[in-house]
């Protein structure tokens, strides 16, 4: 190695500049992770593939302005260079350089890192008086060069760069290594890449017009990060997460801290930023350093309900008045891509002067107005287009940005599932080739059969053990089964034994190959109202996976051997077993043979082992309950989540939104699979205890349950939060014999005050966190999905590697540190949220289909109760649709409503005063009250927007209960009041009243739960058994949560 | 700025080492003719100086006497432009203090003190140029100079430091690597015998990590100690040369 030194000039802490010398080394032999390499290099991991015609070296400038175009798949051989990353990381920030990296160590992608600083030849020091961008080029020639002769000029080297003068300087000095600009680069190499053309005339307009703005300033400079730093450091700014309110995005935005980087005690709520000069340039999620405003200049958030944008009364209505500050620096820029909608026509010209220049709406009403620059303003009218920020400075009112791809028109079906998906950040490709060829064969004539050296080492249960599986209708992803039988009696007394067997989905997808790392990248199965985006090729996740009756398969398998009486455990198996499921029941099924009557099973089915299975049930049933009242015991909740289900012809139209029904059977095997992760989670815990993968479920912060507190004293409840039992026993006593609904909607109250379950790494949380509040466990897991969730993956491994070790053998590989599971559970996490939103959002847009196809003159009137207050209206729920809405009660022009005498309800002018418990409204003519959990008939109607997702718009009819005609066979008991329906509806109904009327026997307790049909479109479930049901009940009720918490006294309009 | 990478994808440092590879030594001894002993070391840019007079009778106070073995005195100062920027450094601050009872501690369990009862042995050891590691380079400086001195040994006292960067273990920190925070372990080790003379470290480390943490910095002190051993023998090679033999 030779010493060499680098005369750095840094900035200190204080500002002053001072001289650092900083050693160098440099190394004859740097990996160049080429497979032409003909100096047998280190190469490790992944290296350039020798056929591709060329290889590119990006410089400085091209790396950081255009990485995206170089994103590209079809772009191979890559060289980056060093210098460049450098640069990125330097210019760019961390976001910008661990997405190069991200993009370095994808398999996928043929590109590879050379550390030409470090190599002896291609290393050059700066010249005294240098420019950086020259050296920096000048750098990355080098590097080209060396490249180039390294490989014996096997391969041409084309080097690209922005730098017109570099192009001239450098493209005649060696030959086989080209100096082109990214342009006559994309031009020669890649004519027909479209999508990389537009991509590079977006990012280049982007570039060009942001050296010519303005000179005014519109913002307050940021704050350099140094003094940030150094002022978190020191108390004086405090740093969190900008969360933009929906409803209110042009003023209203809150800092919410994250946890332990708040030093200031004194502010234990968010910070509120109010106005667009705060808050300064930040957008919507971005990490910002806020400093306080004088207590003086404090304001409270708007508890009203906003109707539209752009309303601005005089008298504001304000809450409490609440630490306010302004945004001096921005830590870390979030930005994603966004959605945005161009306008029409008219409204492109009415700008002016500069009609290049569009300002585009995003989707998210939490993100301000982009401006951009394109020549197809005029094509793309009303389309809706994905755009990435570019940068926001001081001078401009709006941040500039650069258009992507074009997703289609706005208002078709396509492109608002498109729209959903990007703005979760959810993107799909379908898989690959590779990917597929790593799937084991099976076909329809050839089925994939079990390898005999593989049933060696299994426990085999195909003749010992009478399997079966319980799934909604249809479903072809069957991801756990169950059995259950007597063993002959102990010491203690006589003897069951109860086994829960996963399909075994990492025998087939091994670690780090292409498909596990789809798997990984994707973290789940992605449900939307009409689709599904699967996390594993469908040969896996419908075919050898799939624990489908009547063949083979391979099982991962946990048995307990319990006391039939007391059901104490004296021994737990875990391992991998060969199963053969006898009997593929879906839920309807196995209830009517619990219940003892005819259930239609094929006839081949009708044999012997039937009485067997019916047995086994019915001591399943009898375990699932003791099991649960064991939980109760602890204080597990019963949480109530609103779901409905569109249903779809075969054109994809709407032809109901149908609410689901609960079982028994549903809890049982839930029941179940909650023993069976809990049961594992003690086990990796106990083996791995700094990294195994639990998931938790911190309690609620007690503020969040003073609307469900003062709700219920509205009714004389009292709701006990202290504990989670207290919560459930005082939750089970708040029961309006009148009103079945009030519980339920109690429990709803509860459950969005929870906290979100999370996935973590034992060793990043100490062991009391560990627990579980709403199942009231103390170790949990995710185990018994793998098809559809990669956490579940993740335990699995860690399941087998825990029996591995116990049986004494050393582990092959070292499993995943605590670091790296806890950055997998944060991105499982995340991907969990956004495809709980997506699913929400899309849900959303269905209901909205739904409701515009009906006539708005007859439109729906239904039945709704009041659950909230607030001072210019209600908060209603509508049993029927499971719709959670605003109600308005006093409108723009300030006029109040007013019931007379028939119910009828009069907009006239008045006031509106608001209480704990009602809300009245006094006009010349009457006063009238609505109080909390007040029946009132509501109509509800679409409210389209052109860029913006469409929302339902509530009016209220009538202030009496909605009362419709009983159907027949109905129990008045049953439901609250039906709306008049429209005939699709009508039909859907009296079919569902007839299952009803069949299971009303077992329907104890108003529980929800939820029950998937076959999805028409792919046969398949749309979500496989009912605990994973009820687990995305509880959590999409708590993402309601975050919508809930921002804007706490408002609802969309 | 959140954190420069200390330790890049591909396993190289800010300088370009890897992560087992120490800086660049090199080493004099015998520099200054009116001291009993002296040798100059450089470990990359940290540059140190280090003197030893001695062993003589206690010239400290009297009472400081040892019937048993010589007194070891050691003082450790940096000059005023060892650093990037220029600053005063008084004697005796409380660095400086603590670094000379460091040395002495080291040296104490190094040096045969046992041969020179009642006698007192000093070294001076000074900073030229600060870039991280400056104890280690003291101690490796001091090792030379003490040979240099003819003043028994019962072996090189070698020192290194290692850090702890994503669960890899650091050899040789520089400046930038030391402040750019985790963990920094001084360790200064007799390597024939695998004593441990002084192990020092004040940041937080889990348990686990100890041992390969120390692992590494007794492989580097290993390392050092194969340098100190060459320079001791060229010296030797050219003073013989001089002296006639």
């Amino acid at each position: 190695m030779i010493k060499t030194e680098k005369v750095l000039h840094l900035k200190s802490s204080r500002g002053r500049k001072v001289r650092v010398v900083r050693e160098h080394y440099l190394r004859e032999l740097v990996p160049c992770y080429s497979s032409l390499c003909q100096a047998e290099c280190a190469n490790e991991g992944k290296v350039l593939s020798a056929d591709v015609t060329h290889y590119v070296v990006p410089d400085a400038g091209v790396t950081r302005d255009f990485m995206e175009i170089l994103e590209f798949r079809e772009i191979q051989g890559l060289v980056f260079t060093q210098t460049a990353c450098q640069a990125v990381q330097h210019s760019r920030g961390r976001r910008q350089y661990n997405r190069l990296r991200s993009l370095l160590k994808d398999p996928r992608h043929d590109c590879v890192l050379f550390a030409n600083e470090f190599q002896e030849y291609s290393y050059c020091p700066r010249e005294k008086g240098e420019p950086q961008d020259k050296w920096q080029t000048r750098c990355v020639y080098q590097a080209a060069v060396w490249y180039h002769d390294h490989l014996a000029g096997l391969k041409p080297v084309v080097m690209i760069t922005e730098d017109q003068g570099a192009v001239a300087e450098y493209s005649s000095l060696n030959c086989g290594v080209y100096v082109l600009s990214t342009l006559e680069y994309l031009r020669t190499f890649w004519p027909e890449l479209q999508a990389a053309h537009e991509l590079y005339g977006s990012i280049a307009q982007a570039l060009r017009e942001r050296g010519n703005e303005g000179t005014e300033r519109e913002f307050a400079e940021h704050l350099p990060a140094e003094v940030l730093e150094a002022g978190i450091k020191s108390g004086r700014y405090t740093q969190g997460t900008l969360n933009v309110n929906k409803h209110r995005a042009q003023h209203e935005a809150f800092v919410r801290f994250d946890g332990s980087s708040n030093k200031n005690s004194e502010l234990d709520s968010d910070v509120l930023v109010w106005g667009g000069k705060n808050r300064n340039r930040a957008v919507h999620g971005d990490m910002v350093a806020v400093e306080l405003l004088p207590k003086g200049e404090w304001r409270g958030r708007t508890t009203a309900l906003t109707e539209g944008q752009g309303e601005e009364k005089g008298e504001e209505s304000q809450g409490q008045p609440m630490p306010t500050g302004r945004v001096v620096g921005i830590l870390q820029r979030n930005w994603r891509d966004y959605v945005v909608t161009f306008p029409p026509r008219e409204e492109t010209q009415s700008q002016g002067r500069n009609s290049l220049r569009i300002l585009a709406t995003p989707w998210d009403q939490r993100i301000p107005k982009i401006r951009i620059s394109t020549h197809q303003a005029d094509t793309l009218q009303d389309h809706r287009v994905i755009v990435r920020l570019d940068s926001w400075d001081s001078t401009s009112l709006y941040p500039n940005g650069h258009s992507v791809r074009v997703l289609g028109r706005a208002g078709e079906l396509e492109t608002e599932v498109q729209t959903i998906l990007i703005e979760n950040c959810i993107h799909i490709a379908p898989f690959s080739e590779a990917q597929l060829r790593e799937m084991p064969a099976s076909s329809p004539e050839r089925p994939w059969t079990v390898d005999p050296a593989e049933v060696v080492t299994r426990r085999d249960l195909r003749d010992t053990h009478l399997v079966f599986s319980i799934d909604p209708r249809g479903c072809e992803d069957v991801d756990d089964t169950l059995s259950v039988r007597s063993l002959p009696p102990g010491p203690q007394g006589p003897r069951l034994e109860l086994g829960v067997h996963i399909a075994d989905v990492t025998h087939f997808v091994k670690e780090g190959t292409l498909t596990d790392l789809e798997a990984r990248a994707r973290a789940t199965t992605y449900y939307l109202a009409d689709r599904r985006y699967d996390m594993l090729p469908a040969v896996l996740s419908a075919d050898v996976c799939s624990l489908l009756g009547g063949v083979d398969r391979y099982a991962m398998s946990v048995m307990w051997d319990l006391d039939a009486q007391t059901l104490q455990v004296n021994r737990v198996w875990y391992g991998r077993t060969l199963i053969r499921s006898s009997y593929q029941l879906y839920y309807e099924q196995a209830q009517a043979l619990l219940n003892g009557e005819e259930a239609e099973l094929p006839p081949e089915e009708r044999d012997h082992k039937l009485s067997h299975l019916i047995e086994a049930l019915e001591t399943l049933t009898q375990v699932a309950r003791h099991l649960r009242a064991q939980r109760d015991q602890g204080g597990a909740l019963e949480l109530e989540g609103v779901e409905v289900r569109a249903q779809l012809d075969e054109d994809k139209n709407i032809t109901a939104l149908v609410p689901r029904q609960p079982l028994e059977v549903h809890e049982t095997v839930a029941e179940c699979m909650i023993y069976a992760n809990h049961w594992v989670a003690r086990k990796i815990q106990e083996r791995f205890p700094q990294q195994a993968l639990l998931r938790h479920h911190p309690p609620p912060r007690q503020e969040f349950f003073t609307q469900l507190q003062d709700s219920a004293r509205a009714l004389g409840f009292t709701i006990d939060t202290r504990s989670n039992k207290a919560l459930a026993d005082s939750l089970d006593q708040a029961v309006d014999p009148q009103d079945p609904l009030v519980n339920r909607l109690l429990r709803v109250m509860a459950t969005q005050a929870m906290s979100n379950a999370l996935y973590f790494s034992t060793g990043a949380c100490p062991v009391d966190q560990y627990y579980h509040y709403g199942l009231a466990l103390d170790r949990y897991t995710h185990f018994t999905s793998p098809i559809r969730r990669y956490a579940d993956v993740i335990v699995h491994r860690l399941l087998t590697a825990a029996i591995a070790v116990e049986e004494g053998a050393r582990p092959a590989k070292a499993s995943a540190s605590n670091k790296e599971l806890e950055e997998m559970a944060q991105h499982i996490n995340n991907k969990n949220r956004a495809a709980q939103h997506a699913q929400k959002v899309s849900m959303e847009l269905f209901q909205c289909l739904y409701f515009r196809d009906k006539d708005p003159e007859t439109a729906e009137c239904c039945d709704a109760v009041i659950y909230a207050i607030r001072t210019n209206g209600v908060l209603v729920f509508i049993p029927q649709y499971g719709l959670k809405g605003a109600l308005y009660l006093r409108n723009r022009e300030g006029q109040v409503v007013r019931v007379s005498q028939d119910g009828r309800c009069v907009w006239e002018a008045g006031s509106l005063q608001r209480s704990l418990d009602h809300v009245s409204t006094t006009t010349a003519s009457g006063t009238s009250t609505f109080r909390l959990f007040q029946h009132v008939t509501v109509r509800v109607s679409v409210q389209t927007s052109r860029c913006h997702a469409d929302t339902l718009h509530l009016e209220l009819v009538s202030n009496r209960a909605h009362r419709a005609p009983e159907p027949p066979d109905r129990t008045p008991r049953a439901a609250p009041p039906q709306g008049t329906r429209g005939r699709s509806q009508l039909v859907q109904e009296v079919v569902r009243q007839a299952e009803e009327a069949l299971l009303q026997a077992e329907e104890k307790k108003g529980r929800v739960s939820e029950l998937s049909k076959e999805e028409r479109e792919f046969r398949q479930s749309k979500t496989p058994n009912l605990y994973s049901l009820l687990e995305e009940v509880r959590e999409q009720a708590l993402l309601d949560l975050t919508a809930f918490s921002t804007g706490l006294h408002t609802l969309s309009s | 700025m959140a954190g420069v990478e200390l330790l890049s994808d591909q396993g190289y440092r800010l300088d370009g080492r890897k992560a087992t590879e120490l800086r660049k030594v090199q080493a004099r001894m015998g520099v200054f003719a009116q001291a009993d002993g002296s040798a100059y070391i450089e470990q990359g840019n940290t540059k140190a100086l280090a003197v030893v007079y001695g062993p003589h009778e206690v010239r400290m106070s009297r009472s400081k006497t040892l019937h048993d073995r010589a007194v070891i005195n050691c003082q450790y100062s940096m000059a005023t432009f060892s650093t990037a920027e220029r600053k005063r450094r008084p004697h005796g601050d409380r660095k400086s203090t603590e670094m000379s009872l460091h040395l002495k501690q080291t040296f104490e369990a190094a040096v045969l003190t046992n041969l020179y009862p009642r006698s007192q042995i000093d070294i001076y050891v000074k900073i030229l140029q600060s870039d991280g590691g400056n104890y280690s380079a003291c101690v490796n400086a001091a090792t030379l100079a003490v040979i240099d001195a003819g003043i028994p040994m019962r072996d090189y006292v070698c020192a290194c430091t290692a850090g702890f960067v994503d669960e890899t273990p650091l050899a040789d920190l520089c400046h930038a690597e030391e402040s750019g925070g985790g963990t920094s372990l001084a360790l200064a080790l007799l390597p024939r015998g695998g004593h441990i003379a002084l192990l020092q470290m004040d940041a937080r480390l889990h348990q686990d990590h100890l041992e390969t943490l120390m692992e590494a910095a007794m492989t580097a002190c290993k390392g050092v100690s194969k340098v100190l051993d060459q320079v001791v023998r060229q010296h030797l090679q050219e003073v013989s040369a001089l002296t006639g033999e």
